[in-house]
């Protein structure tokens, strides 16, 4: 008696489950092979000796400790900065915190290889805007502020991952039941003893998660490395994967090191899992009062102030200024001149150069394509996962989560190597592919999310009212998911529009991307560079401010 | 003829049986209501009927038309059975107006905008919600949403009405008026009507017929009021709000038209038994009494005492105590008369009032 619309309910969420397994499963795989293979004369063979090869490497002991050094400071300076931000904009009457609460959070949405070459901009040693400013008007040297240096890359690092830090730990801050809290101030605590003793245990579930979140990907990115560390022969883990696939390439030697990264991701991320599961919605029962509000006084406030305007200065302010200055100026030195001031920059990479033309075209195409299809892939999967098969749900939803806390560059050598002999190769197809592969579970997480705060009862409602299954997905569901599909298609666009790490392997000669084509300018003219990030960065704007507009606050969704 | 017929219902999740061998037929425009504490299996029915659970066995028929037979692999799905149903969370959708929720059965059916508009206003006249049409049909109050799941589980005026806790969400007045209100309307409408509770005045004033479950299957089966006053079972019993007091059921009986038994040393009570009890001169016994079919009062003189309050609450109209008498501890409920715990009473207890189970 099965009709065609049971068919379309039970196979449809399924196959978009597939699809994501497949995508996840094929690069793990392909980079496993490869990682065992060892060709001897012309066949491939068995053995280890591509992890012999590299363990025995002295840059990749250089390279991995950078990596590990690099991750543990950024995860440690982003948590600090991000809790503080958070109390600071939740829980005071500090000045201008609505507005602040929106730009605490610009820099997730900015390019991280756009703020390093900004930074670059501003503090290099020769040729950047504050040493220069500073040499000027103070007469101190900032030389010793080299920004081309491990800590140069925990700086820059950091101001992109607190924001990581800031979205976890804002919504338990906020939501807190004010019980907790007032129950301890009842018995007797102080305000500072509350805050240390129940405030602070009570964040920590999601401090400790975003913390791992941060490691994994800040240690796993691309972009800051090759702009900071590369230029000056300073190993790491992601550069030094993108070198031994350039000329002369040792493939095998990268499959090996992918591998160790998966390893430590996938544990790290199942770890994260297995730990969050048992403490989700701890803090946040949904009844009660807002936590109240603490009154800062005059030197608090000016501390609090401050804080927020070196971070919101050294993440946005300063970097889009210097960005402005450099496109606008026909050859950078340090110093923007007016008389020397041109438009040259825009117009060149707007109409006259082809590999910039054709890159904002091609990321224009994979942000546009790659959101639609990887929020309709995150429907079928967040049905799946909420409505599907009780016994495989679990499993499946691990499974899906993986990429994220893959690095773009192993997902993208894994597809490297899957596509290397096939038409795919060299084809935006490709770099499509794994674009959706490592970022569509970010949809999916959202859109699951959404699913769970439906109740079923809605969809159940229309279907004994005479729908089916199809008419009730149309009707029903698409509508409630409505704002969590708007927010995942624009998120997805932002990630899709500035992404490097992934495609820097993928791309061929008429598939740069804007990424791509910053970091094939960056040896040419600082100008074009600039002028190209600042039209990403338009695009990116554009987003954010559409997501601004779009969003919905969760207190106003129904459920 | 039956408007619904189940038989051999069978439902397990896992190794649990949720719904086990359940039976039952529903006339048509009869009501039924089934009752039980929470997990006995009566909404896993309610949802086997909608189509909303596949059973494991069993066979279900509406208006004599198979929608799920196991031996021969019938499984409608719950658009194709032709129902309506209203939810404990009422499932009011958020993203329409009200009258477009009312409307949703229509539509479906491809019914065209102006006749649903009319037949969705129609229905949102008789449930007294006139006029709210073009409200969001979020920003009006629980019983207004509890109106408006009524109406657009009626709209298409279906065979078979579902109600699954429709009521328990209402605070307690507007529970009493909605109820009243239920009732007149299925009488006007004359659907059938299945409603699942676990609340017995719910039970009893909405349903001509009560099934009461008990873990997955049913416990008894029969008019409201006579499964009320006469349970067969200790767990009917307990479930009702009765006394359930353990005894020995006495051999030698004084008055035939009576049974004995003995609760305590010094307490012989006098009933009659449930039927099909299989009960043993001797053996054990359950004596059963309604809690208000038990009186305390002062006593005229002191040593006319039969009893102590051991605790007292007052509930407002009524009162409850806790009485010792003879040694046994029995619970009483009446108007209240300021008793205090420590106070020496009188206690009576009409004998027909009695019920042993085994």
């Amino acid at each position: 008696m099965s009709g065609q619309g049971e068919w379309a309910q039970k196979r449809l969420p399924a196959a978009g489950v597939a699809v994501g397994v497949i995508l996840i499963a094929g690069p793990f795989l392909a980079t496993v092979v490869r990682s065992l293979l060892v060709w001897r004369d012309d066949s491939p063979h068995l053995s280890l000796g591509n992890f012999a090869n590299l363990f025995g490497d002295a840059r990749f002991v250089s390279a991995a400790t950078n990596t590990l050094v690099a991750g543990v400071c950024t995860t440690f300076f982003s948590l600090i900065l991000g809790f503080s931000l958070a109390f600071l904009v939740c829980r005071t009457d500090m000045p201008g915190r609505r507005w602040l609460e929106t730009a605490n959070l610009v820099p997730f949405f900015l390019s991280p290889y756009v703020g390093a070459i900004s930074w670059i901009y501003l503090l290099a040693p020769h040729g950047g805007l504050l040493p220069a400013l500073v040499r000027t008007h103070l007469g101190i040297s900032l030389e010793w502020l080299n920004i081309y240096s491990v800590p140069g890359v925990i700086f820059v690092l950091t101001l992109f991952y607190t924001p990581y830090v800031y979205l976890f730990v804002t919504p338990p801050l906020r939501e807190m039941d004010a019980s907790f809290e007032d129950a301890a101030r009842v018995h007797g605590a102080s305000f500072w003893y509350t805050t240390r003793h129940i405030t602070l245990p009570l964040v920590m579930p999601a401090m400790l998660s975003a913390g791992l979140i941060v490691f994994v990907t800040s240690a796993g990115l691309f972009d800051v490395p090759l702009a900071l560390a590369a230029p000056r022969g300073i190993r790491f883990m992601p550069t030094e994967i993108f070198a031994m696939v350039q000329y002369p390439s040792d493939l095998g030697k990268a499959a090996a090191f992918g591998m160790v990264v998966l390893t430590v991701t996938v544990m790290l991320t199942l770890w994260q899992r297995k730990f969050l599961a048992g403490r989700r919605f701890d803090t946040i029962t949904g009844k009660g009062y807002r936590p109240r509000t603490i009154k800062l006084r005059l030197p608090t406030k000016i501390a609090a102030l401050t804080l927020e305007a070196i971070y919101v200065g050294g993440g946005v302010v300063l970097p889009l200024f210097v960005l402005l200055l450099v496109s606008f100026s026909k050859l950078w030195t340090g110093r923007f001149l007016w008389r020397t001031a041109t438009t040259g920059n825009y117009e060149y990479i707007l109409t006259k150069y082809d590999l910039t033309r054709t890159a904002i075209a091609n990321s224009l195409f994979l942000a546009v394509t790659g959101a639609t299809i990887g929020v309709g892939l995150a429907v079928l999967q967040g049905y799946y996962l909420t409505r599907g098969n009780p016994k495989r749900r679990a499993l499946m939803e691990t499974l899906l989560s993986l990429p994220l806390g893959i690095p773009g560059i192993i997902l993208g050598l894994g597809f490297l190597i899957m596509a290397l002999h096939t038409p795919l190769y060299s084809t935006l197809t490709i770099i499509l592919i794994a674009y959706i592969a490592r970022f569509q579970p970010f949809a999916t997480r959202n859109v699951t999310a959404m699913f769970m705060a439906i109740n079923p009862e809605l969809e159940q409602s229309a279907r004994a009212s005479g729908a089916t299954w199809k008419q009730t997905m149309r009707h029903i569901v698409l509508p409630l998911l409505k704002p969590s599909l708007i927010a995942s298609w624009l998120m997805l666009f932002v990630i899709f529009i500035r992404e490097l790490g992934a495609t820097i392997l993928l791309y061929a000669q008429g598939t740069e991307t804007i990424s791509v084509a910053m970091v094939v300018l960056s040896e040419r003219s600082s100008g074009y560079v600039a002028a190209l990030a600042v039209v990403q960065l338009i695009l990116l704007l554009v987003a954010f401010i559409a997501f601004q507009i779009t969003r919905t606050p969760i207190s106003q969704r129904s459920t | 003829m039956s408007s619904v017929r189940v038989q051999g219902l069978t439902k397990r999740f896992g190794n649990h049986a949720a719904v086990f061998e359940v039976s039952f037929d529903v006339p048509t425009g009869g009501t039924i209501a089934l009752l039980g504490p929470s997990g006995c299996g009566k909404t896993t029915i309610l949802r086997c009927l909608a189509g909303l659970e596949t059973p494991d066995f069993g066979v279900i028929d509406i208006d004599g038309e198979p929608v799920f037979d196991h031996a021969k692999g019938i499984d409608l799905a719950p658009e194709r059975r032709g129902l309506g149903i209203v939810f404990q969370s009422y499932a009011v959708w958020p993203h329409m107006t009200v009258a477009e929720n009312v409307a949703f059965p229509l539509k479906v059916r491809g019914m065209g905008a102006a006749e649903r508009k009319d037949r969705a206003a129609r229905m949102l006249e008789l449930v007294g919600l006139k006029g709210f049409e073009d409200r969001s049909a979020t920003l009006v109050s629980g019983g207004q949403q509890q109106r408006i799941a009524l109406a657009r589980a009626l709209v298409h005026e279906p065979r078979l009405v579902l109600f699954d806790e429709a009521l328990s969400n209402l605070d307690t007045r507007l529970r009493q008026q909605m109820r009243m209100e239920l009732r007149m309307l299925q009488e006007r409408l004359g659907f059938t009507a299945v409603y699942v509770t676990h609340d017995q005045a719910e039970a009893f004033g909405l349903a001509d017929t009560v099934i009461l479950m008990n873990n997955g299957a049913i416990e008894i089966t029969g008019p409201s009021r006579e499964v009320f006053l006469h349970p067969r079972s200790a767990f009917a019993a307990r479930f009702f709000g009765m006394n359930v007091l353990e005894g020995r059921l006495l051999e030698s009986q004084s008055d035939p038209r009576y049974l004995e038994a003995e609760l305590s040393p010094r307490l012989i009570v006098r009933g009659v038994a449930a039927p099909e009890q299989d009960l043993q001169p001797n053996g054990r016994v359950l004596a059963c009494i309604r809690k208000d079919a038990v009186h305390v009062f002062r006593p005229e003189r002191p040593e006319d005492a039969t009893g102590t309050i051991v605790a007292a609450s007052f509930l407002g109209a009524e009162e409850e105590y806790l009485v010792e008498v003879a040694g046994v501890r029995i619970q009483t409920i009446g108007a209240a008369v300021g008793l205090q715990k420590g106070d020496a009473v009188c206690v009576t207890m009409a004998a027909d009032e009695w019920v042993f189970v085994r």
